[in-house]
């Protein structure tokens, strides 16, 4: 298993995609830093709510998570390494959980990276302005780790849909469809026919409660991270079943 | 070595196998033959736990693939030359899949110098030509020092220097006692390397024998030149032989050059010319095969 992790981790390396993720991640933690300080209102900046606000920049993390999660799944169906990958790992269930650690890893790391912007940004620029620094009160810290466990989920729930769809260009383009319209549209027609109260078990609204920012008509905290977790295990055991009766020709 | 037992595919519509057996032996390189479509990859996929059969089953050493610890320390494969991500390099693709097998670094070295391809381990696959691709799956193949060697049509895009290094390649590669099984679509490819053939088509077994047995059981025909040709060409069709002229006035009859000679003394023909022709490999195989392709 070590060994299967320590290949998936030199896949992810190994191509250029990888720089770009870093480079997305420095920059848009960069601007959307530089913006909510830039923009809010001078005596506001020593606030407890809007230093939680710059913590919250790091939730972008989550959608490179899924991305990342969804792409070293189907990129192997995409170029055919599939092949390879299932023939050094014959028991292919192995190949999906080492995917899923790496990619829960990796997710982990590009918050980390997330929030070291922000710091880094964020904390001088404080100092300047004569703002009192927070980051480090209780309530904030707890925030980071909801963030940070957050980026995990998504990256989980990336390599789930990955290996349930297999289709790159289908995974990717569903999902983002899936999580800006689909999920919309049945919170919708769920409050139609009054059962808005289901509307929180929906996958993304789930993860949306597990980032720790709350939210009208989500789940609190923990029963959200709890219904993330379902969704992840019951697509992850579709994904691996089906990922092991594939024909790989 | 490689058993595969009643092996049976349906993909669809096309029976892509149907009901095939035959045996690797260990120590030999065998030649798995057939025209485009007759059911190889497939059947080798099988082999390797990559497809599952509709019924029958294959073992290699003694298991089946899924069975095998370490399955790329005992079996080394090439498939498609393009499974490989186009924006790794060459070097970086043999790293993941030494991690991946627990292969030394080192070793990935060493099978870039065994296939020739160090000089361009830097570069990005997508560069790489179709027999550069070929060489890298050898390479990644080898990183196992495995026992057996699956290869699917390994000449493929290869020049014709290619097809040559990888005669020799795999005949060293035998000569340390491996088992390989090779695929191709021309008989020719593999003709001068390989001890025995299998040969399928349509996803049956047409023949599984050495070359020598292929060559022997080929119906030879005899070509006879005579100035009386038409006078022989009657009296071997009223001995029931079937005859036919070619075009350069010569005659060609399945009737064995012996009683070609009877004929003709006893009626007092000359001969000008009277030989055997042996069928070619290529001939015996679409002979075999139908002479038929899906492509």
């Amino acid at each position: 298993m070590t060994a299967l992790a320590r290949s998936e981790w030199l896949k992810i390396r190994t191509v250029r995609s990888w720089w770009a993720y870093l480079a997305v991640i420095l920059l848009l933690s960069a601007i959307a830093v530089a913006g909510e300080i830039g923009s809010a209102e001078a005596a506001n900046r020593s606030e407890h709510g809007f230093q939680l606000g710059l913590v919250d920049t790091v939730g972008l993390a989550a959608l490179l998570a899924i991305i990342l999660g969804i792409t070293i799944v189907t990129a192997e169906f995409r170029h055919g390494t599939i092949t390879p990958a299932f023939l050094v790992a014959p028991r292919r269930e192995r190949v999906i959980a080492a995917k899923a650690v790496v990619g829960a890893a990796v997710a982990l790391g590009f918050a980390l990276l997330a929030l070291l912007v922000v710091v880094a940004i964020g904390v001088p620029w404080l100092e300047l302005v004569g703002a009192e620094v927070r980051l480090t009160d209780g309530e904030i810290l707890t925030r980071v780790a909801q963030t940070l466990l957050s980026a995990v989920l998504w990256a989980l729930m990336g390599v789930a849909i990955g290996a349930v769809v297999q289709s790159q260009v289908a995974a990717l383009v569903g999902t983002l469809l899936w999580i800006f319209l689909g999920e919309a549209l049945i919170v919708g027609v769920l409050g139609l026919v009054d059962a808005d109260g289901a509307s929180a078990y929906l996958p993304f609204r789930a993860l949306d409660a597990a980032d720790g920012t709350g939210g009208e008509g989500l789940h609190s905290y923990w029963p959200g991270v709890a219904v993330s977790l379902g969704w992840i295990a019951l697509l992850g055991a579709l994904g691996t079943e089906r990922a092991r009766r594939r024909d790989i020709t | 070595m490689i058993e595969v037992e009643e092996l049976s595919k349906r993909f669809g519509k096309t029976q892509a196998v149907a009901g095939l057996s035959f045996r690797v032996e260990p120590g030999t390189i065998t030649g798995f033959l057939g025209p485009n479509g007759a059911g190889k990859s497939t059947t080798l996929r099988s082999v390797l736990g990559l497809v599952h059969p509709d019924a029958g089953h294959a073992t290699v050493l003694g298991v089946p693939y899924r069975e095998l610890d370490r399955p790329l320390h005992r079996v080394g494969a090439v498939l498609e030359a393009s499974e490989v991500h186009p924006g790794r390099s060459g070097r970086n693709h043999l790293r993941v899949q030494a991690a991946a097998a627990g292969v030394l670094r080192s070793r990935v070295e060493e099978v870039l110098a065994l296939v020739e391809l160090s000089a361009a381990a830097k570069r990005r696959v997508k560069g790489y030509s179709l027999g550069m691709r070929q060489r890298l799956g050898l390479a990644t193949a080898l990183l196992g020092d495995p026992e057996v060697l699956v290869l699917d049509e390994p000449a493929n895009g290869l020049d014709p220097a290619g097809i040559r290094w990888l005669r020799d390649l795999l005949r060293s590669l035998a000569a340390e006692g491996r088992t390989i099984l090779v695929s191709s679509h021309v008989l020719a490819e593999v003709a001068q390397t390989v001890d025995r053939v299998v040969i399928i088509h349509r996803g049956k077994l047409v023949q599984q024998a050495t070359i020598a047995e292929v060559i022997a059981s080929a119906q030879g025909s005899t070509r006879i030149r005579s100035p009386q040709a038409e006078r022989l060409r009657e009296l071997l069709a009223a001995a029931g032989a079937a005859v036919t002229a070619t075009g350069d006035g010569a005659l060609i009859s399945d009737a064995p050059p012996e009683r070609v000679g009877e004929l003709s003394a006893a009626n007092g023909v000359v001969l000008h010319e009277l030989t055997i022709e042996r069928a070619t490999l290529e001939e015996v195989f679409l002979e075999l095969t139908g002479g038929e392709t899906t492509e």
